[in-house]
């Protein structure tokens, strides 16, 4: 427990942030029109000051009340997003075999325990699953590998 | 009158579309998917929809949205095992379940709770089913006469409902249900074609796409949280064989009532907006510990207590389906991810859908009753199998998981951006989680949020820039009413719990200083 609620207090503070600049970016960049014929900037220039008006209500009260923060989970978050961004990135040059087994090795990293007999398993089982549902099944073309030099 | 008048040629139609042999394949499919996934403790029944979702674009949109709707009332079946045999829900409407079930098989009679509950849901979707097929007509001919301003005003409350309700505090769902809509705007504007939050980025000007967006929120997001702490259970192999499954004369007798109140609270619960089968199993519960004649049994492996929410949630199920597809107003996520499944399609759901398509109205309205059997079918000699999903552990379960998101986003558009995207909403996800937002009205806002500027704007434009027209029009005034009570309801709420919490803590003081 600490002192303040800082699960709160950090949640309304980035409310109140995001409003702002959605606020900010929308009368900078668009047209408000009148109320009778609305422009594309009015919509959004109101939901920016409505998010930042919660992301004050939430944040006020958070200062006057103790709270938890449950631990974060980085090496999961990490490893887990990267895996999915090594995935995007591989997909085009060089296919969906090689995306796969990128995925499998940076997003196995997430665990502490390092398992290379089951990643090994994972790596010629889930291509090939992949292979026969999206290629054989619904016969998508999607290239398998592809050699970028 | 003419409505039942036309009900035995609409429900032909309906069986004649839904018994053709791939709508058949497709409901199977369906029921199966949403058993296993609801079973499998770490993966909801939101995330499995967003996964399966772009799978269904390569199908015609009777057998998606048939398919679609087979992993979410399947999804209900399974979640109940893994409540009854571990004391995991599997998903969130299914939660009440194990407060009694779980007691139940401790005390060696799972299999009876499971078999009940199966009972219990299949007789708990059928009425509502029935009650979708004879008021959905009746409510579209009603929405016919709508305007804009009727519909902003339904969809308020909508948002409204679904950010109040649900459990956590209602500043954090309503900010969520803004952050949706902000999100609902990127791309191109409806009436002037300019280009809106897209910072120049040619593949946001279509928007963002709601598979990535539904897929990092509720996939990504549970997978990260989950990676560390789901571990397979054990499970009493025993208890689940067919012999042991054979009810008694007493539970039998006790079950009726239960299923009976907990289907009609189900169905009414259903209906609303913002609400669905995980409030309704909560009220259904709460209905039976008031009625039931000794108050103790309940937490203890009571039938009664598995039995009113397993009929409630699957009624729930069934009837949420009327608001979205008479009004084109989802209550629920799992609904805004159907709306969207539709619109993805070419299909503008609303009051005129069940005239223009009657065979994907009621083809679906009756594949419901053909899932709901196969599913009996399907859980009751299957139990076993079921069990051993169970025990597959997690470290293997989430990187096929993160496989199927993957190559799923990828293939709708054949896009690597809306992998991007997916990793972004995924961090996103974490993050909300962290700091304790819910990512359920956030979906609902994105998939609203356009839908209401356009109506906002076009009563706007009818009205000569009035804004009294929300409040003057009879129904969009009613329903407005409603809206601004539920907020006064619960600011109310929030106020009396801060006041009970400052009360507790002067108390603390009071003992802490008397110590001394």
């Amino acid at each position: 427990m600490y002192q303040r609620d800082y699960r709160n207090i950090a949640g309304g503070a980035l409310l109140l942030l995001t409003g702002i600049l959605i606020a900010w970016y929308a009368s900078a960049t668009l047209d408000f029109g009148t109320v009778r014929r609305m422009g594309p900037g009015m919509f959004p220039m109101s939901i920016g000051v409505i998010l930042a008006v919660f992301g004050i209500a939430l944040m006020i009260p958070a200062f006057f009340r103790a709270g938890d923060f449950e631990a974060i989970e980085w090496r999961a978050a990490i490893a887990v997003l990267a895996g999915v961004g090594a995935f995007a990135l591989a997909i085009r040059p060089l296919g969906l075999v090689p995306a796969i087994i990128l995925l499998l090795v940076v997003s196995s990293l997430a665990e502490r325990r390092f398992r290379p007999v089951s990643l090994l398993v994972m790596c010629v089982t889930l291509p090939l699953a992949a292979y026969l549902i999206f290629r054989v099944g619904l016969g998508l073309p999607l290239a398998m590998a592809r050699w970028p030099f | 009158m003419e409505i039942f008048g036309n009900l035995a040629g609409n429900v032909a139609l309906g069986f004649d579309t839904a018994l053709s042999a791939s709508n058949l394949f497709y409901c199977f499919i369906g029921v199966l998917l949403g058993t296993v996934i609801g079973v499998i403790p770490g993966i909801g029944a939101l995330a499995a929809i967003s996964m399966l979702f772009p799978i269904t674009f390569h199908l015609d949109p009777t057998s998606a949205l048939i398919m679609l709707a087979g992993i979410w009332y399947g999804s209900t079946y399974g979640g109940s095992t893994a409540a009854i045999l571990l004391n995991i829900p599997g998903t969130p409407s299914t939660a009440v379940t194990s407060l009694d079930g779980y007691p139940m098989s401790r005390q060696g009679r799972g299999g009876v709770a499971l078999l009940m509950t199966t009972i219990a849901s299949f007789i708990g979707g059928s009425i509502g089913i029935l009650l979708m097929m004879l008021f959905a007509p009746v409510i579209a001919t009603y929405a016919l006469s709508f305007g804009s301003a009727e519909y902003f005003a339904l969809m308020l409350l909508g948002l409204v409902a679904a950010s109040t309700i649900a459990d956590g505090s209602a500043i954090k769902g309503l900010a969520m249900v803004v952050l949706g809509i902000a999100f609902g705007t990127v791309g191109m504007d409806l009436y002037t074609g300019s280009q809106r939050f897209t910072f120049g980025m040619l593949q946001l000007s279509d928007g963002i796409s709601l598979v990535a967006l539904a897929m990092g929120l509720f996939g990504i997001a549970e997978i990260i949280a989950s990676i560390r702490h789901v571990h397979a259970g054990h499970v009493d192999r025993k208890s689940v064989s067919l012999r042991s499954m054979k009810p008694t004369r007493d539970d039998m007798r006790r079950s009726v009532m239960p299923m009976a109140r907990g289907a009609s609270i189900g169905s009414f619960f259903g209906t609303l907006p913002g609400t669905g089968p995980s409030v309704a199993a909560f009220m259904a519960y709460a209905m039976e510990k008031r009625v039931a004649r000794d108050k103790s049994r309940f937490g203890k492996g009571a039938i009664e207590g598995i039995m009113a929410p397993e009929s409630a949630n699957n009624a729930a199920d069934q009837t949420s389906f009327i608001p979205t597809m008479t009004l084109g107003i989802p209550g629920s996520p799992t609904m805004a991810l159907m709306l969207g499944a539709l619109i993805i399609h070419g299909i503008t759901p609303g009051p005129q859908l069940m005239t223009t398509q009657p065979s994907l109205f009621w083809g679906l309205v009756m594949s419901f009753w053909i899932g709901n059997v196969l599913l009996v079918l399907l859980n009751v000699p299957l139990i076993g199998l079921w069990v051993r999903l169970l025990l597959i552990p997690y470290h293997l379960l989430y990187p096929a998981v993160l496989m199927f998101i993957c190559i799923g986003v990828f293939t709708v558009n054949n896009n690597a951006f809306d992998v991007w995207l997916v990793a972004f909403f995924g961090a996103l996800g974490y993050l909300m989680r962290l700091l304790g937002f819910q990512p359920a009205p956030l979906l609902l806002g994105f998939v609203l949020g356009p839908l209401m500027e356009e109506h906002f704007r076009r009563a706007m434009l009818i009205s000569r820039g009035d804004l009294m027209t929300f409040i003057d029009r009879p129904i969009s005034g009613t329903v407005m009413a409603m809206t601004g009570l539920l907020l006064v309801w619960s600011a109310v709420g929030a106020y009396r719990g801060w006041q009970a919490r400052r009360g507790e803590r002067a108390a603390q003081r009071m003992a802490a200083s008397a110590r001394e």
